[in-house]
Parts: C-alpha cells; structure tokens; sequence
C-alpha cells in the first residue's frame, strides 16, 4: 500500500520535487560554491588526452580531489576559452599557449602564481626561456606542461647518397648541399618547408629570424622587421631565393601545411626541414615513416650576420584563472593540481612530464629529466641521442612578437610572408607592411 | 476595458482564426527567441567596439564600425574577392545546371539513376568535399596532376591553390561541382512543368531545337531561373567552408572573400563589433542583389 501511494505523484507533490530539483541543481551548476569546492575545474586543448586522464586519475586517488576534465580541440580552443572566460564560466586551471598570455593577462582572466611558492619553486629547475616564457611584465602566470623547439633536421641517408658528410652549419651552405643534392639527381627539392598559413608558421619564421642573428622587435617592444641586417627581410630573401632561384624548395611549399609536411619528410622526400622537436618521435618511428631512423636533428644554421646557431622556443603551460585564486579552497586545489601536474607529484617525481616525453614525444621544461636514463634512450632511439636537443634547447629564444594584439598582426603578417614567397612583394616591402601593422596596433 | 478589448477581438475574429493564432503561437514566440532577437543584438552589437580580449571596455560608436569598416583596404579586397568567386560560382554553376537538366528532361535508358546519382554531390557533407578537392588539387600527389600528366597535357605537377591567379577559381570549382547538382534539380522541376503542347505548337511552326529552346523553355524558365540565381547567389556571396579548408584566405590575400574577413574579425581577433557589422554589410548586399533578381526577373518570374 505504502509502495502504491509513493509511487503516484500529486501535482503538488510534482512541484515541490520540480523546485528542490532546480535547488540542487542551481547549487550544482557549475560556478556555484557547492561544485567548485569539491575539486579543480581543468580546460585543455584535445592533445594526449589518454596521458592527462591516467594523470588525473592519479591526482584524484592521491589527494582525493574530484578533477572536472574538459578538452577542445586545438583549432577553437582559443575561442572556446575566451568565451567561457568571458561569461564567467566555472574555470580554475587551463592550458594557455606563450602567445595568449599577453591578451589573457591584460584581459585579467589569468592569476599571477607570483605568491604561490609551492609553484615558484619550480623555476630553480625549469629551463630559463620556458620561465621567461610566463613573464608578462615582470609576473608569472603559470607553470609549464611543456616546452619546445624548432629544430633543422637532415636525412642521413640522402646526404650519403650526394655524397655530403657533414649536415650544413650555415644557411649558405644548406644551399649548396640542396644543390648538390640536386644534382646529383637524389631529390628534386632538398630542402621541405612548411608556408601555408599555419599554426607553426610564426614560429617557424622566428627561428629563421634568430638564426640569422635577427629579431622582429628590439628590447622596448618597437619593430625593427623592416631594418636590413635585423634578420626578417635577409630570412625571407632566403626563402624567396630557394623556391625561385635556386629551386631547392617546392614552389608548393606555400599551401604545405605542417602535418603535410612531415609526412614527406617521413616518407623520405626531402634532405632538410624544420620541425618542432617533439615530431621527432613520430618522424623516426618505423610504423609511421619509411624514412625512420634516417631522420637527425642537427643545430640550426647561422645566417651571415648570426655569431652563433640560434632557434626559436615556446611553451605551453597550466595556467589559473582570478576566480579560482580568489577562493581559498579553489586557490589550494588548483594550486595542488598545478604542482602535480606542472610541477612534481606527491611521491616528488616529474611523473607527468616524463610520460608526455616517452608516449608523445613532447619535451619538458625540466633540466634535472634530462640526465634520466629513460629519458637518455629516449632521445638515443628516437633522435639519435639527446645532445643537439639538448644543446639548441639552451639557445631557444622565446617568439619577440608576443604582445596583446600578436593575433592581430600575425594575421597581417602571414599575408606578407606569402607575398614574399610568391614572388609577388619584396622582403622589404612586406617587412615594412608587417612592421606599419605592429606600430598602428602598438599605438592603438 | 480589456474585457471589452478581448469582446471586440473575439467578435472580430472567429474561433478558427484564433485557434491558429494559438497555435502557431508557440512556433512564433521560438522564432523570435532563436531568429529575431539575435538579429536585433547583432545589430546592436554592431554599434559597439567589443573587443572580447578587452572586457573591462566597451564604447558605443554608433556607425564607426561601418565607417572602419569602408575605410579599410583589405575590406574592398574581400569584396573584389567575392565579387569574383560569386560571379563564377553562379554563372557556370545555373548554365551547366541548366544543360544538365536538359538532358535529364530527356527520356533514355537509365535516367532515373543518373538523376539520383547527380545528386550525390550535392549530399556530400561541405567538410568532405573542401578535404575531397584539396587532396586532388595538392601539389605533391594530387590526382588533377597527375591525371593530366598522364595525359601529357602537363610536363610536370604544377601548383594550383597555392597560385594566387588560380585559387579562386579552384575554390569556385569545388563548390560548382557540389552545388550544381541541386540547381539541375530545381530547373529540371520547372523543366517538367512546361506543357508539351507549347513545343509541339512551336514545331508544327517550324522551329527547329535551338529556337524551341530559346523561345518556349527558356521563357518558361524563368521562375525556376531566378530560384537558382538567387539561392546559388546567396549561397556562393557567403561561402565559407570552402575557404577555411583549402586556403585559409591565402595564398597572400588571393582568397580573402568576406566571410573570411567575418571570421578573422570575429573568431580570431575577437573583435564582434567589427565581426557584426560586416555581416551586416554582406547581408545587406544579400538582400540587395535577390531583389535586383527578382526585380530583373519581372512580375512573372
């Protein structure tokens, strides 16, 4: 009879259990106290989602905070983020790109960790660039999930085949192997590179400029791209003057996006090419490229006016938003999560940033890992050994071009890197478009 | 008084009459929630500078977005960009339509399969077929290289959207070959609704194909015609798939039509004051170009 009489709901009954439902869920909804109190709220792009959700369930088992893990795809992450920034969106930690954080600081959607020297203490062992990285005017906004390099990378065996024993050092010279290279009838274009507009190109690009001893902007912000002998227009003469000069670059190299790229590279087309480190792994992994094994990293050649080989670096990192720097139960939690993550565990090991390394590939900010004898045969199986990475690591500039409106201008400014490339504007010419944009943008 | 009010209404209409208007009520009042509003907020939008990267600021500037916007060289770019992309799309995509639809108005073995197979097309998902023809037209492997290498009408794998003079056209053809099936359909429709006794007329008075042609279908066309060049018209001024797929607005500023710039305002520089006046301007110039169709098509039509 009871079971009866529960089981039938009166219209009273049904509203009552319609306003302690909403109760609850206006409660649980995310950016209540109650859900935010009970564990970090975690954003990311969608990249080595299977390491980071192993991570997770370790951090939530060792201190029994719940993780909300939620993840966009690379592509509109950017937006996504902003979006939820901007509507207040329930957010304690996310992954924030080098190139953001200028905007997202200014925009005050992210915390300096500045106090939080649980955190700080991390910068005695991280690699100087990847620290500077998270500086925006002299405070720091985040903990590294990773940092990386371009690196110049040759294929051994075509380089054996022209006969050449020793890959280039300077930028002149790895026109003079792709020509003989050429010649020799090994490759139609030795040398591969990446122009479509991409999400690599700037940096890409950057590397050219610092290896040519140059820089897009000098120390006060103000844009020296324009002035001949600052890397910018001697790089592009470079490019422009390999594709249509000396063809040792394919004329399709202006619609070659990076994946596309690297699975020519891995196929064994190309003799040079620049790629981020981390495509190492996957470059030199037999079930992914017949060239496996073939392809070495080598230091990034100097263009005439550089003293020494130089790249271009950046890193990735977890980054907190004020919201949850504001509450001290969501500032401890985020906190924990961002030292577990981005720092040591609780058994005091870089566990996470060893896993992205030896599963993807992906390089670590974290000087002590590199004497790690896994990470020793890592580097020694998938690239050759770890001493060149090791070695252009130490020299990588963090992208001079970084400022609140960096979006902005790289739009601009992939418009003139392809005129450039097409033949259809000077170096100096778009140098100087490239460099009126940065001065309008600066100036606004 | 509202009694009163609500006396005269019902007096005014009957039971029916308000019976639907309680009906269509709902739909009405979800239009002007999901389709109404947000017009009116774009618009409102419009009059701002909303830069979402700069939240604590947001000036009201009246039509100065619209004013940016003319002043801006890259804008009148986008618009010869368009202009181009559109004028191509839609002409060759209504003329092949309409020999299609010629033919498939013709009675041979096997046409209803050729009439159902045209359309595959026209099915295929936009992403697909932006992925479809970038593969074909790659530089490197692409089957357009090589199938005219083998032909020997090429020496030698050329590129084809990384050219500045032939990316707009290879875009323009990718989506012809997508929408070009639904325009045949929509002139084949019109095509069966001419009375057979119009072209037996105009034979028993010896016209000969192309004059029948010319002077009973075409005629009768008309509708169906201005169906076509208005929705491909629409269509093709706000394309953007395409673009974001295969070039991204490059190579240089070869593709940038007004979409892009949309998106690049809005999405990437996260200016949505900007972003919204444009679509303002484009949509405007939507609605300007339908109505010099349809006016250009006279009454009938």
């Amino acid at each position: 009879m009871t079971v009866v009489r529960s089981s039938k709901l009166s219209r009273r009954g049904f509203l009552q259990a319609g306003a302690s439902g909403a109760a609850i869920a206006a409660a649980g909804l995310p950016g209540g106290a109650w859900g935010q109190a009970a564990g970090v709220n975690f954003t990311s792009w969608s990249a080595a989602v299977d390491q980071v959700k192993s991570h997770i369930s370790a951090f939530e088992k060792a201190t029994n905070l719940k993780v909300n893990y939620e993840n966009f795809p690379w592509a509109q992450y950017r937006t996504s983020v902003v979006t939820r920034l901007v509507g207040n969106a329930p957010m304690d930690v996310l992954w924030v790109s080098d190139a953001w954080l200028p905007e997202f600081a200014e925009a005050g959607w992210l915390a300096t960790i500045d106090d939080m020297p649980e955190l700080t203490k991390y910068n005695a062992e991280a690699a100087p660039f990847c620290t500077q990285s998270m500086l925006y005017k002299g405070k720091q906004y985040g903990l590294a999930y990773y940092g990386d390099h371009m690196s110049f990378v040759y294929n051994t065996e075509i380089l054996a085949k022209a006969g050449i024993t020793t890959p280039p050092t300077t930028w002149a010279e790895v026109v003079q192997q792709s020509l003989k290279i050429k010649q020799a009838g090994v490759v139609e274009y030795p040398m591969l590179m990446a122009l479509a507009i991409d999400t690599w190109l700037i940096e890409f690009m950057s590397a050219m400029v610092f290896s040519h001893g140059g820089r897009f902007v000098d120390a006060a912000g103000a844009a020296i791209m324009a002035e001949p002998g600052k890397g910018v227009i001697e790089s592009a003469t470079w490019i422009r003057e390999a594709i249509h000069t000396h063809k040792i670059v394919a004329p399709g190299a202006i619609e070659t996006s990076e994946i596309n790229a690297l699975k020519a590279l891995g196929a064994g087309q190309h003799a040079f090419s620049i790629v981020p480190t981390y495509r190492l792994r996957a470059l030199n992994d037999p079930t992914q490229a017949p060239a496996a094994g073939k392809l070495r990293p080598t230091l990034m050649p100097k263009g005439p006016n550089a003293t020494a080989s130089a790249t271009c670096g950046w890193i990735r990192f977890y980054g907190m938003t004020p919201g949850a720097k504001a509450n001290a139960t969501r500032r401890a939690n985020a906190v924990k999560f961002m030292e577990f993550f981005g720092g040591k565990d609780t058994g005091g090991n870089y566990t996470l940033q060893k896993l992205l390394l030896t599963d993807v590939g992906l390089p670590f900010c974290t000087t002590p890992l590199s004497n790690d004898a896994e990470v020793k045969a890592f580097w020694t199986r998938w690239a050759g050994g770890g001493d060149v990475i090791a070695q252009q690591a130490a020299t990588a500039v963090k992208k001079d071009v970084i400022a609140p409106w960096f979006g902005e201008w790289n739009e601009t400014a992939n418009a003139a890197w392809q005129s450039i490339f097409l033949n259809r504007a000077t170096p100096q010419a778009a140098a100087a478009s490239m460099a009126a944009k940065w001065k309008e943008l600066r100036g606004s | 008084m509202a009694t009163s009010m609500l006396e005269r209404l019902g007096r005014q209409f009957g039971y029916d009459e308000r019976s639907a208007a309680l009906l269509v009520l709902p739909v009405f009042a979800v239009l002007m929630v999901v389709a109404v509003y947000p017009i009116i907020y774009s618009f409102y939008t419009s009059l701002f500078d909303i830069v979402l990267t700069r939240p604590w600021r947001r000036p009201f500037v009246g039509f100065g977005n619209y004013a940016r916007i003319f002043a801006d060289p890259l804008f009148w770019t986008a618009v010869q960009r368009t202009t181009v992309y559109t004028v191509v799309t839609v002409s060759i995509t209504t003329v092949m339509a309409l020999f299609v639809a010629l033919l498939l108005n013709e009675a041979f073995p096997g046409r209803r399969l050729l009439s159902a197979l045209i359309l595959l097309p026209w099915a295929t998902p936009s992403i697909v077929n932006g992925l479809m023809w970038k593969w074909i037209y790659d530089p490197g492997y692409g089957l357009l290289n090589g199938i005219l290498v083998q032909l020997g009408l090429l020496e030698k794998y050329i590129v084809w959207l990384g050219d500045p003079d032939k990316t707009l056209f290879m875009i323009a053809n990718a989506a012809i070959w997508k929408q070009m099936p639904l325009a045949a359909i929509l002139l084949l429709v019109s095509m069966k609704s001419i009375s057979n006794d119009l072209y037996r007329a105009a034979t028993v008075d010896g016209a000969n194909v192309f004059q029948r042609f010319l002077h009973v279908t075409l005629p009768a066309l008309k509708p169906g015609l201005m169906l076509v060049l208005v929705y491909e018209t629409m269509i093709s001024i706000r394309h953007f798939d395409l673009f974001l797929i295969m070039t991204q607005g490059g190579p240089g500023d070869a593709s940038y039509t007004l979409s892009w710039q949309i998106y690049v305002e809005t999405f990437r520089n996260l200016k949505f004051g900007i972003g919204a006046a444009l679509s303002y301007v484009l949509a405007l110039a939507t609605f300007i170009l339908s109505y010099l169709f349809i006016r250009g098509f006279g009454s009938k039509a």
